[in-house]
């Protein structure tokens, strides 16, 4: 297996619109939030240096960069990811039932080699929000579905405070590591074009 | 396509530019003007991203080849006459429908094999298509930072067939001259002089005196066929220069009769970018890549850059009816398959798409103006694509190759090179155990176009196909060490050519009928140009994570 390869764990995140995606992301690498709520532009992917076993990798955390507002990701998006991370907000029903929509098109769109075990974590953020009198999925209720997909670790977040984004993220990227892509494509290395600048490149988000 | 009435509906309803269609023109567009600060729509009827530069399933591809083809009935309203609506007080709808770009589809399946594994295949309907290392593609995708996205393998051999049918490899390096055992000591003298002049031209350009080093600008002007000639070149180094590394279409030996002879001047330009398309990445083999998982990546490269950029994107949702306004007939906006009315100042089409017109009689003055317009520009000839699923290797150890066939070598009324790309499930876009061979050639016509398929496919397949046992798939070839391989499918078609149009409504070209992407690419950046002329293409610095890419620039070696 090429050693590069390795080195880079890929990470999307997918959920509907609005659900904090670009907030986590950015609560977990830069430590930031805005209150000001836009819908994604500017934000591509950021990376982030993490350290198991004495070993760094770099974990490539993906947005989807407002194309999924009208379901129009394309399949590079889902390509080689190594964890899919499924987002819905505690106060939006809609964004819950969608969960199964959004796990069954990254399914089909990476088609992964082991769909069975193929990493998802789940992640129920706005806990914060109103002090959680506006919340409309119970954890039991979200625990119950990620039990019945395979047992998906479930983590209740709160981008806006920081709440549990780290322990969330150390999940996520451990059980990125634990996925084992296909050996095959992988040798022989790519070509590239940027003169390493993929592995390096961290991105920027003008929100 | 229903599913397009789920959406809610698209907020905000007016933009800069609209786009329908996300093959890789209208997608560098996209990324181009979002980039420049445009507010930018890209809509596509279809559900995956690259029109006709996509990468698709073997299903899908066939399903989209048959969709685009003259024997189906793809336009929405196929027996209706077009109509006009006049809406409201101020707009007048003229429908839009879609026509055929691709004819004489001729699909074969030899095998359940491949379409039982139909998603591990991403096949390219604008196949073969790969990039020269020294390409401008590369460098656009550097400064648009769609690169990031994409990743390349190398082909690892090029061929070229000889006058007695045999392949032989393409000498791209001094080294593999050395190497080539093919070639006679004097061969090998001429090859490098000849190199050794052309590398000296090429580094005293732009230095004003005309000194020994230079090409005469008599010469430059005159045949490249020419040219050889006169420096003595023998025809199977002729052959191999003109075809295998300038990629010329047209038998360049018949000067009277060529549609396209090829000046010294380009085809030193064309043996420049291959000699510094070999040596500008360390680990590449040659002078060629090919993308990961199939040429629509770059597609989605540059819409996810326009994305990433603020353009909003809306899959599975059809255009239905272009707005006019009642009083000029200018462009105002287009009505969606959900029924909604967008705006936009300007409109690109991809080609597939036609504005269909009333009958003049009962048409307001200015439609028959536009009618005018909106006449897509085609351009002559049309390019013969062939896409086959093979057994096994053509070269038992390399898995990505490439083959040029030089007008006449298959048969003498040969009149156009036919190229044959071989791409392996190391790139993604097969599975293992299988290859795609991706073939095409310029034809005048669909009877010319398959038998130019048909001869290099004869070359390169057993011709026994049916109730092979699967052990006996490959069939070693009488003195060479290609392997005739089998057949399990093989899907043919014509594929029409046009030019970029620009008008109030503007169109896109198809792909071109080349093995890379420089004259699409050139088209596009005109194309938007002349849509923005006050703006640059790409600023350098468009975004931050741009300026902090340093190392994107110090590829050259």
């Amino acid at each position: 297996m090429s050693s590069r390869r390795r080195m880079l764990l890929k990470v999307i995140i997918l959920g509907d619109s609005g659900v904090g995606k670009t907030s986590l992301m950015n609560q977990y690498v830069n430590r930031k939030f805005s209150n000001q709520y836009k819908a994604t532009i500017g934000a591509d992917f950021l990376t982030k240096e993490v350290q198991f076993e004495d070993r760094l990798f770099t974990l490539q955390i993906w947005d989807t960069a407002g194309q999924e507002r009208f379901q129009s990701l394309g399949v590079a998006f889902y390509r080689g990811a190594d964890c899919c991370v499924l987002a819905y907000d505690v106060n939006v029903m809609k964004s819950f039932d969608n969960l199964n929509n959004w796990r069954e098109e990254f399914l089909i769109q990476a088609a992964p080699s082991d769909p069975e075990n193929f990493p998802f974590v789940v992640l129920g953020n706005k806990i914060d929000v109103d002090g959680g009198n506006s919340r409309v999925v119970s954890e039991k209720k979200a625990k119950a579905w990620c039990a019945s997909k395979g047992n998906i670790p479930y983590f209740e977040t709160s981008a806006k405070e920081g709440f549990n984004v780290e322990a969330a993220f150390e999940c996520i990227a451990k059980n990125a590591l634990k996925n084992e892509p296909e050996e095959e494509i992988y040798l022989p290395d790519t070509i590239d074009v940027a003169g390493g600048g993929r592995q390096q490149r961290s991105s920027g988000c003008e929100c | 396509m229903t599913e397009s009435a789920s959406y809610p509906p698209i907020d905000p309803t007016t933009f800069d530019l609209i786009l329908v269609g996300t093959g890789l023109p209208e997608s560098v567009i996209a990324a181009a003007a979002s980039a420049a600060g445009k507010t930018v729509l890209h809509l596509d009827p279809n559900s995956f991203y690259g029109s006709h530069f996509s990468s698709l399933p073997l299903d899908e591809l066939t399903s989209f080849l048959t969709s685009h083809s003259t024997t189906s009935t793809s336009s929405s309203h196929p027996h209706l006459p077009p109509s006009t609506a006049i809406d409201g007080e101020d707009y007048i709808s003229v429908d839009l429908e879609t026509r055929p770009v691709y004819s004489d589809l001729d699909i074969s399946s030899h095998s359940s094999e491949p379409l039982e594994h139909s998603r591990k295949f991403n096949l390219d309907p604008a196949g073969p298509r790969v990039l020269f290392c020294a390409d401008s593609a590369i460098d656009l995708m550097l400064k648009s930072g769609t690169s990031q996205y994409i990743e390349f393998k190398g082909v690892d051999a090029s061929l070229v067939c000889d006058s007695d049918g045999k392949l032989s490899t393409v000498p791209d390096s001094r080294a593999a001259i050395f190497k080539d055992r093919t070639l006679g000591l004097t061969e090998k003298n001429q090859l490098m002089r000849f190199f050794k002049l052309v590398q000296e031209h090429l580094a005293s350009d732009g230095d004003e005196r005309g000194d020994n080093a230079r090409i005469s600008e008599e010469d430059l002007q005159s045949p490249f066929v020419e040219f050889l000639k006169k420096m003595r070149l023998p025809p199977k180094i002729k052959s191999i220069i003109l075809y295998a590394i300038a990629m010329a279409d047209y038998d360049q030996d018949d000067v009277e009769v060529c549609k396209d002879v090829l000046k010294t001047k380009d085809g030193i330009d064309r043996l420049a970018l291959y000699q510094s398309s070999v040596s500008r990445f360390s680990n590449a083999p040659g002078a060629l890549i090919y993308p990961m998982y199939g040429q629509g990546e770059l597609p989605q490269g540059f819409c996810r850059r326009a994305a990433v950029k603020g353009c909003l994107y809306v899959l599975r949702m059809p255009v239905t009816a272009l707005l006019m306004e009642k009083s000029s007939g200018h462009y105002k906006g287009v009505r969606l398959a959900s029924g909604q009315d967008l705006f936009s100042r300007q409109l690109v089409l991809d080609p597939s798409f036609v504005v269909s017109l009333p009958l003049a009689s009962s048409s307001p003055d200015f439609l028959q103006e536009i009618s005018l317009d909106f006449r897509l520009k085609s351009a002559q000839g049309k390019v013969a694509r062939g896409i086959c699923i093979a057994r096994s290797s053509l070269k038992p150890d390399v898995s990505n190759l490439l083959v040029v066939y030089p007008p006449r070598s298959l048969y003498p009324e040969q009149a156009t090179s036919i190229r044959v790309l071989q791409i392996g499930s190391n790139l993604a876009v097969c599975p293992s155990g299988m290859f795609v061979l991706y073939l095409s050639a310029l034809c005048d016509d669909a009877d010319q176009g398959k038998k130019l398929l048909h001869a290099a496919m004869n070359a390169l397949f057993t011709p026994d196909v049916s109730g092979n046992p699967e052990n006996s798939s490959s069939v070693q070839c009488e003195n060479t060490e290609e392997v005739k391989s089998t057949l399990l499918w093989s899907a043919l078609y014509m594929q029409e050519l046009n030019m970029a149009s620009f008008e109030s409504i503007s169109f896109t070209p198809m792909p071109d009928g080349n093995l890379n992407y420089n004259g699409v690419l050139d088209a596009t950046m005109k194309l938007f140009k002349k849509m923005y002329p006050d703006e640059e293409y790409f600023p350098e610095t468009t975004s931050p994570e741009n300026s902090e890419d340093d190392e994107g620039i110090s590829l050259e070696s």
